[in-house]
């Protein structure tokens, strides 16, 4: 498999990319979920995974950006419906959208409460914004806002895979998939 | 009455001679002063996660009393309302006085006595005596500055300085705050105490 994407697939990089910004992601859930049902030292803990794994994502989210820009993108199916056509692109430029917003929201919210952010007690994050309570507040409903939002985005996305290897049976889902052979 | 005055005045004499004696041989009084605690702060800085924090203590009482040319009489002693903490953050606050950390309940004051006032530089001095947190005491040596103004006709001691210290040392992180992972053990401690000579 190819470094690079080529027009009939999306290359190792793309393909690394992507699957572990899904890993990182669910743990991103299963770490905030934890967090809710913990107190004291052990919520600290799965907090501050939560955020150094976060500022993981916004790091490959830049990368991720960027290699998308400099690299050719395998066009979407000529067959598609128009409905279809901008489903898939209205849920590609959400998904983008939110591994930056959710980022940004949880470390702007951090700052609002006046915890700084660490990325894995390595190095410390500027504040993005002075100590704000209201501020912290409102950041604490967007953030799980967008975090509901991208439950239903990354849902649409994964349907979507579905059908294309299902239901239209072309090579959209396989050309993500590390191992699989396209014709 | 008149005649126990009588009695008393001879004797009360004798006494400020000898206090007069021994403050002669010993160098000048050690004058006392008050904490001016709107223009003072006693501050402490802590790492919680990999990100720096800074707290205060807005409630504690300095016990002062110097003259630089007789360190022996002079005397320091702070007591900190350690239940009046401000960590930045309320949820934090409380965490921090339960019983696995300040346990204010039970040790709502910290203190420190020091037992020795020496100078190390011209302005700079060193105060070595015991701190006492959450009933644990420890030795410690904490230098400081000194600087002299008079403001309103009154003397007036500027004095600021800094002192490491480690909190499991005083026991403050008991169970799973006994762990350094997530916070350090190392806190630095700030003053900036602005002191008014009595009377």
């Amino acid at each position: 498999m190819q470094v690079r994407n080529t027009t009939a697939r999306w290359g190792s990089v793309a393909q690394f990319l992507h699957w572990l910004i899904v890993a990182l992601i669910i743990t991103q859930v299963i770490l905030a979920l934890s967090a809710e049902q913990l107190h004291g030292m052990a919520k600290l803990a799965m907090l501050a995974r939560h955020k150094s794994v976060g500022i993981t994502i916004l790091m490959l989210a830049l990368v991720r950006l960027a290699w998308r820009l400099i690299n050719p993108t395998p066009p979407l199916p000529l067959t598609l419906k128009p409905y279809e056509r901008f489903l898939a692109n209205f849920t590609h430029a959400a998904l983008y959208v939110l591994i930056f917003a959710l980022p940004i929201t949880g470390w702007i919210m951090s700052s609002a409460r006046g915890f700084p952010v660490s990325w894995f007690s390595l190095f410390q994050l500027p504040d993005l914004v002075t100590k704000n309570r209201p501020l912290y507040e409102a950041m604490q409903e967007t953030h799980e806002a967008l975090a509901w939002t991208l439950g239903a985005v990354a849902l649409l996305h994964l349907l979507g895979a579905l059908k294309h290897h299902f239901v239209l049976k072309d090579t959209v889902l396989r050309r993500m998939l590390p191992f699989s052979k396209i014709p | 009455m008149i005649r126990r005055f009588g009695l008393l005045r001879p004797l009360a004499a004798l006494a400020m001679l000898l206090t007069a004696g021994a403050v002669a041989a010993g160098g000048a009084a050690a004058p006392s002063y008050a904490l001016d605690p709107g223009k003072s702060t006693l501050a402490f800085a802590f790492v919680q996660a990999g990100g720096h924090n800074q707290g205060r203590f807005p409630k504690f009482a300095v016990n002062f009393s110097f003259a630089d040319d007789n360190l022996a009489a002079s005397h320091l002693e702070v007591t900190v309302d350690i239940a009046a903490l401000d960590s930045g953050d309320k949820e934090r606050d409380d965490t921090l006085r339960e019983a696995d950390l300040f346990n204010v309940a039970k040790f709502p004051q910290a203190r420190f006595t020091a037992a020795q006032i020496t100078k190390t530089a011209a302005g700079a001095y060193e105060a070595s005596g015991s701190l006492v947190i959450r009933g644990v005491t420890r030795a410690l040596r904490v230098p400081f500055t000194l600087k002299s103004a008079t403001e309103q006709g009154k003397p007036v001691l500027y004095m600021t300085g800094k002192t490491l210290i480690k909190r499991l040392d005083f026991g403050v992180g008991q169970g799973d705050w006994k762990s350094t992972e997530w916070v350090d053990n190392e806190v630095m401690v700030t003053f900036n105490l602005r002191l008014i000579a009595a009377g």
